[in-house]
């Protein structure tokens, strides 16, 4: 196999300007960024380390705060993960849906799931859950609860 | 009976028309009812027949836990289909969610949308054991038909109709 | 830009799966592209968070019925790395060969449905015989056709028996000669050269761009492979090669699948050959400790992620799945417009979607402004007429 990979130095010096930069394990380098800065993380990974090809885009709700993580990867094979933080109650972030384009499609189910508001998305319509669940419910928060007196979808009791 | 109801049930009992409805599911059973149509197991030559529309067929198979979103669905697919009609539910999913009961977004088994009348077990069935639920199906059909309609099976004790479950 | 909608559960073309297209027209010609998927969500991810870890290994297998190794694997070996353990070879080696089956059943299934998409129901009858040879191997080695159980975290269930290798070794032979044969017929037979060439054309930039991942990226010379790419289970010690072709449309995804079922068989012809003895688990501990794991895998659709989150507890914080169709969908909204209607079902069916496609089609026809509805079943004979008409075939 020809030697590839990208290293941590290299990393560094193209990103550290962001935040912290880690070596998470073989293979796969973390970046810190803070969420008023991931679309410029997000240019310089792909214009200085060759990251054209988005994995996934992961959130988490830790209780505290939501956190996303871009991974991206390119010829090079090393996964650059770009991580953000947003709070919960102000959960906006710039989409980048323009720099990535299969972000369209992840940010929306995120928004649907995760009740994050991608801003500049083009449209940010429901996507997985169904038309009857109502507003404002976002199942995978820490803390949502089926509200048992709200009809989320399905078919309705007495229509049975 | 004339002899137009006797061709009639015939032809339904010799080939039964099945519409396949997928309701959520992981796909395993309909892999596992599409591989019956396939040269090892040849679900053909019972004169079964997989068809597109409701409105011609005569047997229901929902796979699946019913996810919210199919379940209108579904209740109208049923609503389409013309009387005498059935349900076959396939695998543990179509009797009561299977691994996924209580998820947010399934509804827990095809009984809480439509009547059923013949539950397979497994996850998935095997085609063996889906073909074996049709033919338990037919032969359901069949005392149906000699008994005048389903009300023999509220009427012989239980409290719900009382339907066939097909195991290994 | 299209927008698309994608499912997280699998569904497959050939069967009247959930889910529904609306496709902006203009005669012939595909304008746009909208896809609805809320049909198959269940919840799995969330369900993940309040079952330990030997609760939601058989959840996980069931997200999809065609690969559900995959997704058992993916989860099992990135808990694994949480916890530090170091898992037998010989527990690999078995997770392997399962893998590898799995590839083989999945690319059969989708050849006879790729066949079966263009009217060519010869060789799907063909390739679905075939194709239970595997699922018997598959039964042999772990008791289920389907969803298979074989994973568990520190290792696998059940072990390998020596006349099962035996006799899987002989069987390999007879696969590798019915795929040489596949190969010949795909090459030849003048309605896949019609449907599958020049249709669905993704260039190499593109699908890197739109992340497209598996075979249908692999058609497009980009030769990202997770077996070579960051090495899991026992590939780093296997010989095979990485599967691409220039071509970039669905006779290229074709002709990519059916050589990664030959690689497979070179891959399970050593694996079977050179069974390493010795355990087959170790005791896992029943917690993981604090850990971020991105646990890539390399399933017969794509690449497929899970990104976990653990805790020091016996369940995980987060399980965030990405499912290779979900990558690639974005390709397929891309370009299918500029297309004909009567190209749909093989386009899609070139992704080998491990999701639905579609029970309703709604067609908005914006020259004749009329909206009409079609099965799938109605678009797949509509694209059969049409090439014939167009091709003479």
């Amino acid at each position: 196999m020809t030697q590839r990979g990208l290293d941590l130095e290299r990393v560094t010096q193209a990103m550290g300007e962001f935040g912290l930069v880690e070596q998470v394990r073989q293979n796969r380098i973390r970046v810190a960024s803070t969420r008023e800065r991931v679309r410029d993380a997000i240019v310089r990974a792909k214009d200085r380390l060759g990251c054209d090809h988005v994995i996934q885009i992961a959130c988490v709700d830790t209780g505290k705060v939501l956190e996303l993580h871009y991974h991206l990867t390119g010829a090079h094979r090393t996964v650059v993960t770009i991580r953000a933080e947003l709070p919960r109650d102000d959960s906006r972030i710039a989409s980048v849906h323009d720099l990535l384009p299969p972000a369209g499609i992840y940010e929306r189910q995120m928004h649907d799931l995760m009740g994050i508001r991608f801003e500049g998305h083009p449209d940010l319509r429901r996507i997985i859950l169904n038309e009857d669940w109502p507003e404002s419910e976002y199942p995978l928060r820490k803390d949502w609860k089926m509200d048992p007196t709200k009809f989320y979808g399905g078919v309705r009791k007495e229509a049975t | 009976m004339k002899l137009s109801e006797r061709l009639v049930r015939w032809a339904r009992l010799k080939s039964p028309w099945i519409i396949l409805f997928n309701s959520g599911a992981c796909n395993a059973c309909d892999i596992e009812i599409l591989a019956a149509l396939t040269p090892r197991f040849d679900v053909e030559r019972f004169g079964i027949l997989a068809k597109g529309s409701p409105r011609h067929a005569d047997i229901l198979m929902v796979t699946g836990p019913v996810t919210r979103k199919q379940a209108k669905r579904l209740r109208m697919i049923y609503e389409q289909m013309p009387d005498p009609k059935y349900v076959i539910a396939m695998g543990a999913c179509g009797a009561s969610g299977g691994v996924f009961k209580g998820l947010y977004h399934v509804v827990d088994g095809v009984d809480k949308i439509v009547p059923v009348d013949v539950y397979v077990a497994g996850c998935p069935p095997r085609p063996d054991e889906i073909i074996d639920a049709v033919v338990r199906c037919l032969e359901l059909m069949k005392k149906d038909m000699e008994r005048g309609g389903k009300t023999w099976r509220i009427d012989e004790g239980t409290e719900e109709p009382r339907t066939e479950a097909a195991t290994a | 830009m299209p927008e698309v909608l994608i499912p997280i559960g699998p569904q497959h073309p050939a069967l009247k799966e959930p889910v529904n297209f609306k496709i902006f027209a203009e005669g012939e010609r595909i304008v746009r592209l909208e896809l609805d998927i809320a049909y198959n969500h269940r919840g799995i991810e969330k369900a993940a968070e309040s079952r330990d870890f030997i609760k939601v290994v058989p959840l996980l297998e069931r997200i999809c019925g065609i690969c559900s190794h995959s997704h058992t694997t993916t989860f099992v070996k990135g808990i694994e790395e949480a916890m530090g353990l170091q898992i037998p070879d010989r527990a690999q080696y078995i997770r392997t060969i399962v893998a590898e089956l799995e590839r083989m059943h999945s690319h059969l299934l989708w050849l006879g449905v790729a066949a079966h998409e263009i009217g060519f129901n010869t060789l799907f009858m063909w390739t679905w015989r075939d194709r239970e040879v595997v699922q018997d191997l598959l039964e042999e080695i772990s008791g289920n056709r389907v969803n298979y159980g074989i994973n568990e975290v520190g290792g696998v269930r059940r072990d390998i028996r020596p006349e099962t290798a035996e006799a899987a070794l002989r069987q390999m032979d007879f696969l590798d000669s019915r795929v040489v044969e596949y190969e010949q017929m795909v090459r030849e037979e003048p309605t896949t050269l019609a449907r599958f060439r020049g249709v669905g054309r993704l260039t190499k930039e593109q699908a890197l761009a739109f992340g497209a991942v598996g075979p249908t990226a692999r058609a497009s010379g980009v030769d990202y492979d997770i077996r070579k790419d960051d090495p899991y289970l026992a590939y780093a010690d296997i010989p095979f090669e990485v599967v691409t072709v220039p071509d970039g449309d669905v006779f290229g995804r074709t002709l990519v699948r059916i050589g990664e079922l030959r690689e497979s068989i070179r891959i399970l012809r050593h694996a079977f050959g050179h069974l390493p003895s010795g355990p087959l688990r170790i005791n896992a501990p029943r917690g993981a400790p604090r850990a971020e794991i991105l646990s890539r895998y390399e399933a017969p659709r794509g690449e497929l992620a899970h990104f976990i989150r653990t805790n020091n507890t016996d369940r995980v914080e987060r399980l965030d799945v990405r499912t290779p169709t979900l990558a690639n969908w974005t390709s397929v909204a891309m370009t299918l417009p500029g297309h004909h209607l009567a190209d749909i079902p093989v386009v899609v069916a070139a992704i080998d979607p491990c999701l639905s496609c579609t029970s309703r089609i709604t067609i908005v026809d914006r020259e004749r402004r009329d909206v009409r509805t079609m099965t799938w079943d109605e678009l797949r004979a509509h694209g059969v007429r049409f090439y014939r008409a167009k091709e003479g075939i």
